[in-house]
């Protein structure tokens, strides 16, 4: 079977997108954001739609950490019943974080500019509200603080650049204990196996989104204080290094 | 206080999905899992015998205190403990019919709390929450893992 | 029990939280996938939907007595306001307004006036989702899933949902049968 175009999830639920037509370019979809009531569609008459609800309704909200703990089971739970091993596994869950990062996305620049300054103050270098991140350098702190602070309630433990001269496009993002692998026990037959890959794939949204192409992967890298210790490791495309050449020498930050 | 053994049933209790057999001291370490057991005068002799013969035991308690005690929430947390002349056996019941039972010298304490902790803060956090774990241990899977493991050994020493 | 000391459990249980966005966003894209993988076929998504809730019921029961700290309910009614107050609470900060008994006792609505889960949603607009689809369809599963734990046999479905344009969204839920203990295996 194809792989499914990597957008076409979001598609599917809540951006109003027909998932028959399978528009898969962001085009389509940010037409779609502009027509906010599509004509087909029932509202109930008290108007309880996303459309009058405020986007930072539920910014501070909390839920229970057992609620997600359950979700998330189920969600590596079903895509164990589909794949033939744990790459493939990781390979699932990693497409199913990725519509989450395009989303987290908006949501993180909407809540910037919203806030002036404070949330992205990492990655703005300007006094103008907070842009997409141009740079490599501004795009990983972008993940490294607000996108972990959003997700998981505290910035990611560290943020390095391989020091492998074969490698420079490879920059590793670390969490010592990832929310998503507290309840996790892996068996030891399937060690290689990190189910943060979901994470993983919302990175790879975040920067896919920023237009910068990359593959990410998590990888276990326990020590004796952290034994659930992950490494994201994330590998910029040919195309994005090269841009960050020409960006360097004209100077952008 | 030693610890000879101790056993988990699911509701379905046909099979125990976890049992650690061993003595169990202070000085000398707990090795879950290990069949062993050197109580004097003890028998604990195959996992799979003994821990039917437990079943069978706690089930049929059960269901008598219940039935002389009424049918309801005190009748069903009334059942703690019982001694014999070389072990006490101390058992905690769930509302989901999961058994905690083990089985100690006659020196202990009553385990009551030790075993309630260990379904609220060990079980239902590592094995409950695992997704890798199976939802209904059928067919005597065991719970087979390792966070759940270290930490009760952490916790029974 | 009293309902007042039912909502007092619900507000004092202590719980872990997390980011209720990535609780919404996860579902959300486990809806997605299952949109994607069934091809639309809504009435099978929300019957993997209620499998998976099922599945996490069954765990989920444990959880939240081991939280709550409460016992076996007395009757179908405390068991409805232990559901809402305590453990709707819990898991999803809501409270669910227990209403419309049936005159037998055996079956109760629950009407959301908030879903956390469905927060950010909008059905896709195919002329069909509408009307197929019940987005929060893991609920009915995690109910099922977790009084059959506890020898409840219940059966639950949504009759309607603000998502499909409705005014409200109402679950029903149906006591079918208490489920006797399992026997021990025969001795030999």
């Amino acid at each position: 079977m194809a792989a499914p175009p990597r957008h076409s999830t979001m598609l599917s639920i809540s951006n109003g997108g027909t998932p028959q037509s399978g528009p898969n370019d962001k085009q389509t979809q940010q037409q779609a954001q502009t027509l906010p009531q599509s004509p087909g569609l029932r509202v109930p008459s008290n108007r309880k739609t996303i459309y009058d609800r405020h986007l930072n309704r539920s910014r501070n909200a909390e839920l229970s950490r057992a609620s997600f703990a359950y979700l998330f089971g189920e969600m590596v739970t079903y895509a164990q019943r589909r794949v033939t091993g744990i790459q493939d596994l990781e390979k699932r869950l990693n497409e199913q974080g990725y519509p989450l990062g395009l989303r987290l996305l908006d949501l993180l620049f909407y809540r910037s500019t919203s806030t002036s300054s404070s949330a992205l103050s990492s990655s703005s270098t300007s006094s103008s509200p907070p842009n997409r991140p141009l740079r490599i350098i501004t795009l990983l702190h972008l993940i490294h603080g607000p996108l972990w602070r959003l997700l998981f309630g505290r910035s990611a433990d560290a943020l390095e650049h391989s020091v492998s001269p074969d490698t420079p496009n490879e920059y590793m993002i670390t969490d010592n204990d990832p929310l998503v692998n507290t309840y996790i026990s892996v068996p030891r037959e399937m060690s290689m196996l990190n189910c943060a890959a979901f994470v993983a794939g919302i990175i790879e949204g975040v920067c896919d989104g920023c237009g910068f192409e990359t593959k990410v992967s998590a990888h276990n890298q326990p020590t004796e204080m952290w034994p659930s210790r992950t490494v994201f490791l994330v590998r910029f495309g040919d195309s994005v290094m090269e841009r960050e050449k020409v960006l360097e020498r004209s100077g952008v930050k | 206080m030693v610890v000879y053994s101790f056993y988990i049933f699911d509701r379905h209790g046909k099979n125990p999905i976890f049992i650690a057999i061993t003595q169990l001291t202070v000085s000398s370490g707990m090795h879950l899992q290990t069949p062993l057991a050197t109580a004097p005068g003890l028998h604990l002799r195959s996992t799979d015998d003994d821990s039917k013969l437990v079943f069978g035991t706690v089930f049929s308690l059960r269901n008598m205190v219940r039935k002389l005690g009424g049918d309801d929430d005190r009748a069903l947390l009334s059942f703690v403990s019982f001694t014999t002349s070389q072990y006490k056996l101390h058992y905690y019941e769930t509302p989901t019919n999961t058994k905690f039972v083990m089985l100690t010298d006659l020196k202990s304490p009553s385990m009551r709390i030790a075993l309630q902790q260990i379904y609220i803060n060990l079980f239902v956090e590592y094995v409950v929450k695992n997704p890798l774990s199976p939802t209904e241990h059928t067919g005597g899977v065991g719970v087979n893992n390792e966070l759940f493991e270290q930490s009760l050994e952490q916790f029974v020493l | 029990m009293s309902a007042n000391k039912t909502s007092r459990i619900g507000e004092e249980t202590r719980v872990d939280k997390v980011n209720a966005e990535l609780v919404t966003l996860t579902y959300g894209t486990i809806v997605a996938q299952l949109c994607q993988d069934y091809d639309s076929d809504y009435q099978e998504v929300n019957k993997q939907l209620d499998k998976m809730g099922y599945n996490i019921g069954m765990r989920l029961i444990e959880d939240f007595l081991a939280k709550s700290g409460v016992g076996r309910c007395a009757n179908f009614k405390e068991t409805a306001d232990m559901i809402a107050k305590v453990g709707f609470k819990i898991f999803l900060n809501v409270t669910p307004t227990v209403t419309n008994w049936a005159s037998d006792n055996n079956q109760f609505s629950l009407i959301f006036e908030d879903n956390p889960l469905a927060d950010f949603v909008e059905l896709p607009d195919d002329g069909r989702a509408q009307d197929e689809l019940w987005f929060s369809n893991i609920l009915c599963g995690v109910l099922r899933g977790s009084l059959e734990m506890v020898q409840m046999q219940i059966e639950a479905h949504f009759v309607s949902d603000v998502l499909r344009g409705d005014e409200t969204t109402e679950m029903r839920v149906s006591l079918v049968r208490y489920i006797e203990d399992e026997m021990p295996p025969e001795e030999e």
